[in-house]
């Protein structure tokens, strides 16, 4: 569903330039759920970014579903209509309803009728439990509500990958398990799912691989049982005791 | 412990109806020592006055009957041929011949008053028309200006850039003369249109630099949240970037459309007949300098607040989703 190789994002920052991401490669399948993570400013969160061209790279590939984002014939916006993204700030739009939130780009890039965009906005409400608050302005929602909301407005697109940018790590604690549900459920019905989080018990239980980055470098990539029990890389060994 | 404590107000109150008052006493000694004569009087007439329009007789013959009715007179005179009695009405106040008078073709028996609007009146209307049809146009020079200014494209955005600085450079009354001089001459403009397209691209260089403001304001995720859901770059501005930013902007926009309608008080230059040229035709004929003056100045301000009260109500509606 999604390759990547020999990815590289550098940033020009003042003095000498910053490689974000550093030749990296690496598959997800369908289906597959991936956790990303990382010590903060190690590159995970940009290599989520350039998965849906947020963050133009500067050398590699990125395929999506079989469609090269590098390609210059290749439409960016019919790419990302397919690709989910979930921030840690949710970015609702604040001057729109949820249910208008959910709608817009139904309405606007799948030019959907409004009573279907409706419909169908509904059902993701409901499945995301925030249905009563549809009429509802974001800035009247708590931040768990509110990033509900931006997965409900992410699924609204059908999308066949759904990216997770920190969903949860600007929540407040008792706010975190009502989203992580969310995502768990999806995984379970078979959404790809790629996940940058700092929720290990989440990486645990829901991830089918987790890879590990550092310096822009995925330094380790195994699945959450053999990486959690016996990491190899001393760095991942290290980010584990601070974390755990 | 500290308690709060209300301080209090009314000595404050006081000084300011004393300030408030000698002030207004100043101004009244102020026009004493200058023997100016204060005539409010004459004023209203400038707003709306009864024309007389004189009634002739439409034949010659002599005065039969005047039968008045209400404010009216009906005056029938027989004509010297003979033949049936032409009737003229007139107001019953401005008669000028009795029963059994002869009357000639064309001379006058008396006049019919009737409503006329005073220049004031059309000066305010020719200076409210005027503000917002270069208020409409500047939002519009504005938008796109400023929506240039941010693009990536050098040619575009310099040429807002030499746009904006060249505007904001120079006086408004100095473009004035230009676009009526010169543009107005080469491409053979009304002086109206020249005082509306001088007005509509000062007021267009300023909102463009807001409106630019504006969206940079808005948070970058708010682009990359609509981007990721696959809507262009001109989806983005319109329906999410653009709306935010108009909100966010209105109260700056209202403060330059309020300056607008005080800028083109400078359209008399080239002979508009707006509020401030009416004020200064009226002023030839009546010698009421003063009154006239603080009429005009009165009308402005009438015209700005109410603009700003809509504004403000505006502001309100669009605070609905905060």
């Amino acid at each position: 569903m999604i390759e990547v190789k020999n990815l590289i994002k550098v940033f020009e920052g003042r003095g000498k330039p910053v490689r974000a991401v550093d030749d990296v490669s690496t598959r997800v399948r369908k289906g597959e759920v991936v956790v990303i993570i990382g010590p903060s400013g190690s590159g995970k969160s940009t290599f989520l970014r350039c998965l849906n061209g947020l963050e133009a790279f500067d050398d590699g590939q990125v395929i999506i579903d079989g469609v090269d984002l590098g390609d210059s014939k290749t439409n960016i916006n019919t790419v990302r209509r397919e690709v989910g993204m979930v921030f840690q700030h949710f970015n609702l739009f604040p001057h729109k309803t949820v249910l208008e939130n959910v709608t817009l780009a139904q309405r606007v890039v799948r030019k959907r009728k409004p009573a279907e965009a409706d419909e169908k906005a509904m059902k993701l409400l409901t499945k995301v439990g925030i249905a009563e608050k549809a009429h509802e302005y974001p800035s009247r929602l708590s931040g768990g509500q509110q990033q509900r909301v931006a997965i409900a407005r992410a699924l609204a697109m059908d999308p066949k990958v759904m990216l997770f940018d920190e969903p949860t790590s600007a929540l407040d604690p008792e706010m975190v398990g009502e989203v992580l549900d969310v995502m768990q459920q999806l995984a379970r019905e078979g959404m790809t799912m790629a996940v940058v989080t700092h929720e290990m018990g989440f990486a645990r239980e829901v991830a089918h691989r987790v890879m590990f980055m550092d310096a822009g470098k995925v330094l380790e990539d195994a699945p959450p049982t053999q990486f959690f029990a016996a990491p190899k890389e001393p760095r991942a060994q290290t980010f584990l005791k601070q974390v755990l | 412990m500290p308690l709060k404590r209300r301080p209090i107000q009314w000595p404050w109150q006081a000084l300011l109806a004393v300030i408030l008052l000698g002030m207004a006493a100043g101004l009244w000694v102020a026009t004493k020592r200058v023997n100016y004569e204060w005539r409010w009087e004459r004023v209203p007439q400038y707003f709306a006055y009864q024309a007389e329009e004189p009634q002739t007789s439409p034949v010659a013959g002599k005065v039969s009957s005047i039968s008045p009715d209400g404010r009216y007179s009906r005056v029938e005179i027989a004509p010297e041929s003979g033949g049936q009695a032409v009737a003229v009405a007139v107001e019953t106040d401005t008669l000028k011949v009795k029963a059994g008078d002869p009357v000639a073709a064309g001379d006058d028996i008396g006049a019919e008053r009737h409503w006329k609007i005073g220049p004031l009146t059309w000066g305010l209307w020719v200076t409210i028309w005027i503000s917002f049809l270069s208020g409409f146009f500047g939002l519009i020079i504005g938008l796109i200006t400023g929506l240039c200014r941010l693009s990536p494209n050098p040619a575009l955005r310099g040429l807002a850039v030499l746009y904006i600085e060249l505007i904001r450079g120079t006086p408004l009354l100095v473009q004035i003369f230009i676009f009526y001089f010169f543009i107005g001459t080469v491409l053979d403009l009304d002086r109206i249109v020249a005082g509306v397209g001088a007005l509509a691209l000062f007021v267009g260089a300023y909102t463009a630099e807001i409106i630019r403001a504006g969206i940079q304001s808005i948070a970058k995720g708010q682009t990359e949240a609509a981007r990721s859901l696959g809507m262009t770059a001109t989806e983005t501005m319109l329906h999410i970037v653009l709306p935010q930013a108009l909100k966010r902007v209105l109260p700056p926009l209202a403060g330059q459309f309020i300056s607008l309608i005080k800028d083109s008080s400078l359209v008399s230059v080239i002979a508009i007949t707006d509020l401030t040229k009416s004020g200064r035709e009226i002023i030839t004929s009546s010698f009421a300098t003063f009154e006239i003056w603080f009429t005009v100045a009165l009308l402005y301000l009438l015209v700005t607040s109410l603009l700003s009260q809509l504004l403000f109500w505006l502001e309100r509606r669009f605070a609905r989703s905060d």
